[in-house]
């Protein structure tokens, strides 16, 4: 082929296209429309009959090839109790009896009913066997979910049936398809039932090519990875103008993924940062103000996980109700915990090691392993469940990033916390104590400022906000007794990097140092990053020998 | 080659195995069980056909090397009369430090079995005696504390280890002072020492039978090979890399990510593995990553949405321990490969949970595949000195092999010449309780293989203990047994 | 060795330090008498096992004076010296791998297993020349040597000092240990180098072996002590110590502060490094945990246990603490972490100067007890 014919071609087509655009539209209109009175008309009777049995034997086999055939057929049977068997066999409450060849399932409260009928029935679940599921009878229970459900009256369950119908690209739901969305209202569900459609089309060597290549447009107009898998199958297996077209049309959603990436890097290392940031803010105290080397710090960290996962059990066994705003308990609570652990720890032993700082590093290394060994004592060495609130799971879309409503929640709550800390140290006459007591212990004693007791409260409030920090990590990391560990290294990392005795320096050094990792990771993988990361802060550190704010004066030399 | 022996169809009667493996001189009857086996399993799992060729191979040697030493030591229980005192058992697992979340556990599974032991009356005649040290997830604390219970304990056998690297940091000292260990975990092969068995799972009896199984039921065509970095991960992604390119897999399917130990932000590499996985062709990830990070790991992949109907996450690390400090809910699906699920229905496994739960007084303590390699191990040592009449090493390392006992799944599992067992293996989905839904499983059992096929410079060696071989890596190219283990 | 008495050694020679250079000599006389001619059935037959563990403390404890020197003679706390000892162990390691040659599993003439069975086809560069028993020794001393030069020279340049000093230290470690994880570096990643055969054409689980390396460990020991007690009695250690207790006014007084910092911050580090490759063929694995961080702590927690600025407190500390855990991990293997965490926190209360501190402060009271009399009591620092 030379050259010559293709452009061409290329202008011919939009010209050709607008004529034959219209002429197709109302003919696969028409088409849809007739297919579905047909089926409503003349094909059911028996059609029901037969699927009815076909269904209800597919799923009793209690072999997945035949569940997930009789799953595929389900949505068309027009079985009267479809609906619940799907929910019921998402749900893991279908049972069936094989040798009576009967299938029945039962509703949240555990009631039976004969699954043909959807009459109750007069049996006991624990005599029947479970219908076993996979992963590939729940993708075809996804797909028949969201075809049963494309005309529901819930939105948002529609919404999420145009999704699944999207991922599954079932060809069969297309009349249902069309028939939801002629009776659609909602513009977004719309949108998405418009793009399922394409995803049909485009994939359809039935259709015309001209419809195909609309398709593609809705496609790319949609723009995101899911769009991109589509147009990859799909050219993978068309040729000539489809294919051309599916190719430009993925290569252009790459470019725009590409650009988004750096977004994507941007906002994970926000993420990371304010994870580090939540990490070392109490160390920003406890060493940075205080000069105490508090190597429990991490360990202050662990109890306040520790703490949600108590109040959650607390809530699991006594409270169900709360569970999902056990968080709200747990942060106070934890920050009550590690404060007065805090506060203890400080009167018995700290108190005694003032202005000598080293000596703080052995005695609380000590209180370290005490604590972590403490932990295991009582609660077990092995991991412990903390679950998710349901307003921290899930994530919804900016543009092409996919923002993670847990770890928005986190960001959001090391800011709150830094700016609490913040109003604490510098608005409140407790703050002022305490930043007097580190500046000059004399001075301040001599105004009348109890000493001990600003100290005792300035530990325990470092302890508190670690205990507090440990609430949020609970939601991302382990909750066991080497919690703690994994932290402590970090912190003291951001810490010095950001200068000791400066809050404003450890939410810089935290962000930082979060944003630079995960722009290193996709570059030099996860190792490595870190490595260059750790060298980046040695020589950094030469280069300010103080940190990234550096407290100028005389009290630098004490 | 008269007949082909399929390896994994293990005779799953007791007294045929016992008598063919033990009472019968050894080069006819390991093979003989093989051949008198039932149905021929279809080629289901593919390496496994070509596992068995090898095998058989390394069978027909094995028969000539043993047709000269004869007769595996016979058992003769009532020869010794013992004294009094008691057996000592060491029990070498961390009990702080990073690996305790893990090995914990296995330490209340060998107090729960020698206590059993005792109550049935104790072995041969003397009551069992558990001692047991802390190695804090140390490796070199790991070699003392092995020595300081062989040398100073004076224990009859070792049941300890999780990491690769203590074990490697303890074989040394169990060969020089010619002591027992039993190792329970799954493992990367490419070992087999005369002191040391080996009750975990090798590569070929999790990692191939689940990208088998991913293969033909999930039709997975892309592959991220997701691990940490250490020799695990990257001896089984190595193997699993040979044997995916020999399946046809072009290289630009599989994307191999490593991460160091206790990663825990996970974000960037969901990203890439959700971007790998929308090439428009089924994806899996195969997961190889270590203890702490797979807690985050999974916490990440809820986060994002990864669902297993998108792109399914089969680990070889991940078992109900693990799972039960997360909330399963967003991971239903994601599956694991072991030779041992709890949710297993037969007599044995469940009266082994109830046992466990009453001697850790939790109704909610969960079991696992490590704990029931223990228990494979525990009672095969048992038979073992019952066999030999002593608890002399040598003895009971002669004694050892062709023991079978029952394993939890309901089958028996045997004591092979390279100190590997066998076993079934069993895919798992995970479900919404934190337990595993068995999907699909092995017919018949799998004989570990110490020794890759499937990497250059193990492919050519075998590992057979029995006199007068004994030799745990015999090249069969060059007929030489190897140097270092002897 | 003690006839090798000079009157420049003797002056450096004190009561406690003659104590202890007794102590190390005569261990290195009884350790092989017991182990190797007493029968093995005496009541005082020492079994091999505990020659290694003596062999192992002797180690820890030459890497506690190393960490003395810098943090109790010159005010460096550094919380990397466990980098400097794992350093000295790899180089060690390194050696003996290549000794194994045909007798690893796979029977490859050059290549270690690890490197086998990762498909690397040739030996790294940095493995080159390690078959030579002479230039592994001296890449014992000079590999942790170049690193404390190199980061020396940056830091002390640039007045890195104090809390900075101790953290980008612990990151210097920390970086290491990540690197030496990754099993594209070589160096075996997590599962280290083990399984060691020969050292010097001799088995390393011999008896005699490990005889002859507990008696070059108390050897190095005498002579670590010797030379650190060597450069803080002299001139160049007085200035040292004057660094310690005002770095600013030292450097004006026109001393070159970071030439000294620097001078012993390497002494030091060599210093660790051939403890680290004394302590591998006895432990027989070296592995990136060496260089974990809370090595390194645990390291300064020894000197502290036993009397920072004292040489021979370090290496007492070093031998409690060590001690301690064997003990503890072995009699108390649930609890060992409360006894160790209380030590910790008692010594640092109760005696802040550690070990030799308290002993001193006993014999200045009961000195003073018997000289006073009617008199008033003295102040009991």
């Amino acid at each position: 082929m030379t050259s010559i014919p293709r452009p061409a071609r290329a202008c011919a087509i939009p010209l050709a296209g607008q004529a034959a655009k219209r002429l197709i539209e109302t003919l696969s209109f028409a088409a849809a429309a007739l297919s579905l009175v047909m089926l409503a008309l003349f094909a059911t009777p028996q059609a029901r009959a037969q699927g009815e049995s076909s269904v209800i034997i597919g799923l009793i086999s209690d072999k997945f090839p035949d569940t997930e055939r009789a799953l595929n057929e389900l949505p068309a049977s027009g079985l009267p109790t479809a609906p619940q068997i799907v929910e019921a066999l998402a749900a893991n409450r279908l049972y069936f009896n094989g040798p009576a060849r009967k299938l029945y399932f039962a509703d949240e409260a555990g009631k039976m009913f004969d699954a043909a009928t959807g009459e109750p029935a007069d049996v006991m679940a624990s005599a029947l066997k479970k219908v076993r599921i996979n992963n590939a009878v729940r993708r075809s229970l996804d797909a028949a979910r969201g075809a049963l459900t494309l005309m529901s009256p819930d939105p948002d369950k529609r919404k999420a049936a145009a999704d699944s119908v999207f991922k599954s690209r079932d060809a069969t739901a297309l009349p249902l398809l069309e028939a939801a969305l002629a009776k659609e209202t909602l513009a977004s569900t719309r949108k998405i039932l418009e793009e399922a459609r394409a995803a049909i089309i485009a994939g359809d060597s039935g259709a015309s090519d001209v419809q195909r290549l609309e398709a593609i447009e809705i496609l790319k107009s949609r723009g995101d990875q899911d769009a991109v898998s589509v147009l990859t199958t799909i050219a993978s297996w068309s040729e000539g103008r489809v294919k051309a077209a599916a190719d430009s049309a993925s290569s252009v959603i790459q470019a725009k993924l590409a650009l988004w990436r750096n977004v994507q890097n941007i906002w994970y290392g926000l993420s990371l940062g304010s994870v580090l940031l939540l990490a070392a803010i109490g160390l920003a105290i406890t060493f940075g103000v205080m000069g105490i080397i508090n190597m429990a710090h991490g360990e202050m960290v662990m109890l306040g996980a520790y703490t949600t996962f108590a109040v959650q059990e607390w809530a699991r066994t006594s409270h169900p109700g709360l569970l999902n705003y056990s968080l709200f308990i747990a942060i106070p609570l934890a920050f009550l915990v590690t404060a007065a652990v805090g506060i203890l720890i400080e009167r018995v032993v700290i108190r005694f090691l003032y202005g000598r700082p080293l000596e703080t590093l052995l005695a609380t290394f000590g209180i370290s392993l005490i604590l972590q060994q403490a932990v295991r004592t009582i609660f077990g060495a092995n991991n412990r469940e903390v679950s998710a609130p349901s307003f921290m799971a899930g994530s919804f879309d900016f543009g092409s990033l996919q923002i993670g409503y847990g770890r928005m929640w986190i960001i959001v709550f090391a800011l709150a916390v830094f700016f609490a800390l913040q109003f604490v140290l510098r608005a409140t006459s407790f703050g002022l104590r305490m930043r007097a007591v580190t500046q000059n212990r004399r001075m301040a004693s001599s105004m009348g400022i109890d000493t001990n007791r600003i100290d005792a409260l300035a530990f325990g409030l470092g302890s508190g906000i670690a205990g507090m920090a440990g609430v949020a990590l609970s939601q991302i990391d382990n909750v066991s007794p080497n919690l703690g560990q994994s932290y402590i290294i970090d912190s003291f990392m951001v810490v010095v990097f950001g200068g000791v005795g400066n809050l404003w320096g450890t939410l810089l050094g935290a962000l930082t140092l979060g944003v630079a990792n995960k722009f290193l990771e996709p570059i030099a993988g996860a190792v490595l990053g870190k490595i260059l990361l750790l060298v980046f802060i040695i020589l950094f550190i030469q280069k300010r020998p103080r940190g990234l704010f550096a407290l100028k004066g005389r009290a630098v030399e004490a | 080659m008269p007949n082909r022996p399929h390896l994994w169809n293990w005779p799953t009667n007791p007294i045929s195995t016992l008598w063919h493996a033990c009472c019968t001189p050894l080069g006819t009857s390991l093979a003989d069980g093989l051949q008198h086996t039932g149905p021929v399993l279809p080629v289901q799992p593919g390496n496994i056909l070509e596992d068995a060729m090898s095998l058989t191979r390394r069978f027909m040697l094995r028969t000539a090397g043993a047709a000269l030493g004869g007769a595996l030591a016979f058992a003769s229980p009532a020869a010794f009369a013992q004294g009094a005192g008691t057996i000592k058992v060491g029990i070498l697992h961390s009990l702080s430090g990073t690996m305790a979340i893990s090995e914990t556990t296995l330490k209340d599974v060998m107090l729960m079995l020698i206590e059993e032991q005792n109550k049935k009356g104790g072995l041969l005649g003397k009551k069992l005696e558990p001692v047991v040290v802390d190695p804090a997830s140390n490796w070199p604390l790991f070699a003392e504390k092995a020595r300081e219970l062989i040398s100073k304990d004076k224990v009859s056998a070792t049941f300890g280890c999780w990491t690769s690297v203590s074990r490697k940091s303890v074989l040394p000292v169990f060969e020089e002072l010619n002591s027992i260990l039993f190792y329970p975990v799954q493992y990367e092969g490419e070992e087999s020492s005369k002191n040391i068995f080996y009750t975990g799972a090798a590569p070929n009896q999790q990692a191939i039978p689940a990208v088998d199984y991913l293969m033909e039921n999930e039709k997975v065509q892309r592959w991220v090979l997701a691990g940490t970095d250490y020799v695990y991960p990257r001896t089984t992604n190595k193997i699993l890399e040979a044997y995916l390119k020999s399946k046809g897999v072009k290289p630009e399917d599989i994307m191999i990510n490593y991460t160091p130990f206790g990663h825990s932000d996970w974000q960037t590499i969901v990203a890439d593995i959700k971007k790998f996985g929308s090439a428009g062709k089924k994806t899996a990830v195969v997961s190889t990553i270590n203890g702490d990070a797979n807690v985050p790991f999974y916490k990440e992949l809820g986060n994002a949405g990864v669902k297993a109907t998108d792109i399914p996450v089969v680990a070889f690390s991940v078992g109900e321990e693990e799972l039960a400090g997360i909330d399963t809910k967003p991971l239903i699906g994601h599956l694991a490969a072991w030779n041992y699920f709890q949710s297993v229905e037969n007599a044995d496994n469940k009266a082994f949970i109830a046992k466990w739960r009453a001697f850790t007084k939790n109704e909610k303590r969960v079991t696992n595949d490590p704990m029931e390699a223990h228990v494979i191990g525990f009672n095969m040592w048992v038979k073992a000195v019952e066999k030999a009449g002593t608890t002399d090493t040598d003895a009971v390392l002669d004694a050892m092999i062709g023991v079978a006992v029952p394993n939890l799944t309901g089958g028996y599992s045997t004591m092979m010449p390279n100190h590997h067992i066998t076993k079934p293996v069993l895919i798992g989905e995970v479900q919404g309780d934190g337990q595993f839904n068995t999907v699909w499983q092995t017919s018949g059992l799998v004989v570990g293989d110490e020794w890759s096929d499937y990497l250059e410079g193990s492919k050519d060696l075998i590992s057979d203990w029995r006199k007068p071989l004994s030799c745990g890596n015999f090249n069969v190219k060059t007929g030489k047994c190897g140097g270092a283990s002897k | 060795m003690m006839e090798t008495r000079k009157p420049l050694l003797l002056s450096l020679i004190d009561t406690r330090g003659g104590i202890f250079l007794g102590l190390v000599a005569a261990a290195t006389l009884l350790v092989p008498v017991l182990a190797l001619m007493v029968p093995a059935n005496s009541a005082f037959a020492l079994p091999p096992y505990l020659v290694a563990l003596f062999g192992k403390y002797v180690c820890y404890a030459l890497l506690s004076i190393a960490l003395d020197l810098v943090w109790g003679y010159c005010g460096i706390l550094s919380l990397g010296h466990g980098a400097f000892f794992a350093l000295g162990g790899y180089a060690m390691g390194m050696y003996l791998m290549r000794q194994i040659g045909t007798r690893g599993v796979y029977a490859h003439p050059e290549l270690p297993d690890f490197m086998v069975f990762l498909n690397m086809k040739e030996l790294p560069i940095t493995w080159w020349g390690f078959q030579s028993f002479p230039y592994a020794m001296l890449m014992v001393l000079l590999i942790p040597g170049l690193l404390a030069f190199v980061f020396g020279f940056l830091a002390f340049r640039s007045r890195v000092t104090g809390v900075y000093l101790s953290i980008i230290t612990q990151a210097m470690t920390y970086a290491l240990l990540l690197a030496f994880f990754r099993n594209d570096m070589g160096f075996g990643g997590n599962n280290g180098l083990t399984d060691f055969k020969d050292i010097l054409g001799f088995n390393v689980q011999a008896k005699e072996t490990r005889v002859a390396l507990f008696v070059a460990s108390t050897l190095a020991l005498g002579a670590g002590y010797l030379i650190a007690r060597a450069v803080t009695q002299s001139k160049f250690g007085k200035v040292v110590i004057a660094i310690r207790d005002a770095e600013s006014r030292t450097r004006f007084l026109g001393y070159r502060v970071e030439t000294y910092k620097l001078c012993v911050f390497v002494l030091s580090a060599m210093m660790a490094g051939v403890a680290g490759a004394l302590y591998v063929p006895q432990v027989g694995i070296i592995n990136p945990g060496e260089f974990a961080p809370a090595n390194s702590i645990e390291a300064v927690i020894w000197v502290a246990v036993g009397g920072r600025g004292t040489l021979v407190g370090a290496a007492l500390g070093a031998i409690i603490v060590n001690w301690g855990k064997t003990f503890f991990t072995g009699a108390l293997p649930e609890y060992w972490l409360f006894a160790l965490g209380a030590l910790f926190v008692i010594v640092t209360l109760f005696l802040p100067k550690g070990v030799i501190g308290a002993l001193d402060q006993f014999k200045a009271r009961r000195q003073a007890a018997k000289n006073s009399g009617a008199a008033a009591p003295t102040a009991a620092e």
